[in-house]
């Protein structure tokens, strides 16, 4: 099994619904954002950009993308970051010694530091005191490792699980249930007969940074135009 | 000697305000750094590489001395394997506050990750620490037989004086010549942590092992040059010119390698042209410029003034080149992470609206009034603390060569001149 993810920028309408929905569910802290969406060229989300009269405004949403070759796997010390049997590339929170190796390496800028206790964090945010949000419960993949806890141990990194708490038990992840415009497509690269794989083989896809090598698994359907 | 007891002092001061300062930052989390998700490593990964540089000096002199024969070095290979030790001890100790979860760092030795450069350089610089320590202890072996001193010494209580010696003469010999390997290792491996992430452009070049082996020659023997500056003092300068032009040729001669290795290094980055390239060549001459400049310049004053016959044959050209030196070298280590972390590795073109390279951006991971949560470019600087914290490797590296010189006598032919 490989699991892995179509966006279809087409349909994208830069809402950031898939990003409040990523935080709200993995409970990041103040700061912290595993997903994000941003107007490629633009100063600020949503506005236009062009030359001559002539505007764009395109969308790209990004979180880890999942690499098949990730980088921050192969340069963590303690092996705190690992690839499941699925896939994902997922972070113990009970190994992490906090070196942010990982965060130099990444590519794609999505890996995320605890710089401080999130209980701490959101309390100086102003967040009213005792006001939990996320999934409530403590998640450890089938060894037992910690790879989802409300809060984060301060000093760790986190990122994108393709929400394991929700998809090991067969549900879908929280960025694609949220997306009003039905943009993001999830399921098993692996399986010819899935809804990923279809698109995969029959659309021209994009995958970001491509000449790095890091073979990611989030494939960007860009039918009109192309983003490098 | 009362000098001694004031450095004392003043390297447990340094030693205690960094402790402090640590204490205060696992209190609090990193968040007391100025670093965060774009810039993920300062100052404290630069002091790291700073110190692995001088610690080099060591086990080249010494070997130097085996290798090719100099006996004018001799009587300062002593010196040059207690600063390798002393300085590989505090580049050990600087890593660990970088750690967020330090009382985890046993995570690496039970699960290591041997794909991991950062794996690879713990091995190497425990080698080293290890090699060092042996290569220092071994040499003081026979003074220490002689006046009876037992802590780690009671085997030696079966031998005689001479056999002690003999032992400590082909042991130093020995160590010397496995370590220096060892100490070339460090260097490259240090680099490899950088050098082996395609992510970022600045670092991503096979020229980064080999100019830090260069520039670790230099500043490393620098090192040795000032501590046995210090150690002989003005007066038996004239004594041990011989060795002082030796070490002072050994720096500039690899300052020419490293300046060799910084033009090839920057006309690959320019040549082609790339948007990335021509953002990492605008923030060293733009943004960075005076500290790039300090990097450059600095040690090109002490590459000449060491060529000169002036130079190197003045107490205070020596001293004054070698401390330039240091802070050049010090500033190309801090080089090492500015242009990397502030050119975002995910930049992307809009052809369409003109733009070649746009960078898409990071979330901060602190949320904070008056500041956006997602940047594309950190001005970092360090925090007081971070500078507090800082103080550790060189408050070390002043208390255990400052013990060490004071305790036994690290310039042999001294009583007897
Ligand atoms: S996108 Fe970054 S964090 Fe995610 S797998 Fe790739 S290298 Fe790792
Ligand atoms: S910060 Fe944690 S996950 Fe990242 S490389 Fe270091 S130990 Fe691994």
């Amino acid at each position: 099994m490989r699991l892995g993810m179509v966006i279809d920028l087409d349909r994208c309408i830069g809402c950031r619904s898939c990003a409040v929905a990523c935080k709200s569910h993995n409970a990041q802290p103040p700061g912290t954002w595993w997903n994000r969406v941003f107007t490629p060229g633009a100063s600020f989300h949503q506005a236009a950009v062009g030359k001559d009269g002539a505007l764009q405004m395109e969308y790209l949403p990004v979180s880890c993308q999942m690499c098949d070759n990730p980088a921050c796997q192969k340069v963590c010390p303690s092996g705190a970051t690992y690839t499941d049997e699925r896939g994902v590339v997922l972070i113990d929170y009970e190994r992490c010694i906090g070196c942010r190796y990982c965060i130099a390496a990444c590519p794609y800028g999505v890996r995320q530091y605890n710089w401080e206790d999130p209980k701490k964090a959101k309390a100086r945010a102003g967040y009213e005191k005792g006001y939990e949000y996320g999934y409530p419960a403590d998640f450890r993949d089938k060894d037992g490792r910690l790879v989802y806890t409300p809060n984060r141990p301060v000093g760790v990194v986190e990122k994108c699980t393709f929400c394991v708490q929700y998809t090991s038990g067969g549900e879908q992840p929280a960025c694609v249930k949220g997306c009003p415009g039905k943009v993001r497509i999830f399921g098993d690269l692996d399986d010819p007969s899935s809804e990923v794989s279809k698109l995969v083989r029959k659309r021209q896809t994009v995958r970001l940074k491509e000449e790095l090598g890091t073979s990611p698994k989030v494939f960007y359907l860009a039918a009109t135009k192309l983003i490098r | 000697m009362k000098k001694s007891n004031i450095l004392l002092g003043l390297a447990g001061s340094l030693i205690l305000i960094s402790l402090v300062a640590w204490g205060y930052q696992i209190y609090n989390g990193l968040i007391v750094t100025n670093m965060r998700n774009s810039f993920s490593w300062g100052l404290y990964i630069a002091t790291f590489a700073f110190f692995v540089g001088v610690a080099a000096g060591g086990l080249i002199v010494s070997s130097t001395v085996y290798l090719f024969n100099i006996e004018k070095l001799k009587p300062f290979t002593r010196i040059a394997s207690l600063s390798a030790f002393a300085s590989i001890l505090g580049a050990g100790a600087m890593i660990l506050p970088d750690m967020g979860r330090v009382d985890r760092i046993w995570n690496i030795f039970v699960y290591p990750n041997f794909r991991s450069p950062l794996v690879w350089d713990v091995m190497v610089i425990s080698a080293y620490l290890l090699i060092t320590f042996l290569s220092v202890y071994v040499q003081i072996l026979p003074d220490r037989k002689k006046e009876g001193s037992r802590f780690l010494n009671g085997w030696t209580k079966a031998h005689s004086q001479e056999e002690v010696e003999a032992f400590s003469k082909k042991w130093s010999k020995r160590i010397a010549l496995v370590g220096l390997p060892v100490a070339i290792l460090i260097h490259t491996v240090t680099a490899l942590i950088f050098a082996t992430q395609a992510s970022r452009g600045w670092w991503n070049t096979a020229v980064l092992p080999p100019d830090f082996v260069s520039v670790a020659v230099a500043s490393g023997t620098a090192l040795v040059l000032v501590i046995s500056l210090l150690a002989v003092g003005k007066e038996q300068f004239d004594q041990h010119k011989g060795a002082f032009q030796i070490m002072a040729l050994i720096v500039a001669g690899s300052l020419v390698v490293h300046f060799f290795f910084v033009s090839v290094d920057l006309i690959i980055h320019g040549w082609w042209g790339s948007r990335e390239a021509e953002e990492i060549l605008s923030l060293i001459f733009g943004h960075y410029g005076y500290l790039y400049a300090t990097e450059l310049l600095l040690p090109a004053f002490t590459m000449v003034l060491f060529f000169t016959e002036k130079g190197k044959r003045s107490y205070r050209a020596l001293m004054i080149g070698s401390v330039l030196l240091f802070i050049g070298v010090f500033a190309h280590r801090l080089m090492l992470m500015f242009p990397a972390f502030n050119a975002i590795p995910l930049s992307l073109s809009i052809p369409g609206a003109g733009i070649e390279s746009w960078a898409y951006p990071v979330a901060l991971g602190q949320l904070q009034e008056g500041m956006p949560v997602f940047v594309s470019s950190w001005a970092y600087m360090p925090t007081l603390v971070e500078y507090g914290v800082t103080l550790l490797p060189f408050g070390l590296v002043l208390f255990v060569v400052t013990a060490a010189l004071k305790m036994y006598n690290f310039l042999p032919q001294k009583p007897f001149m």
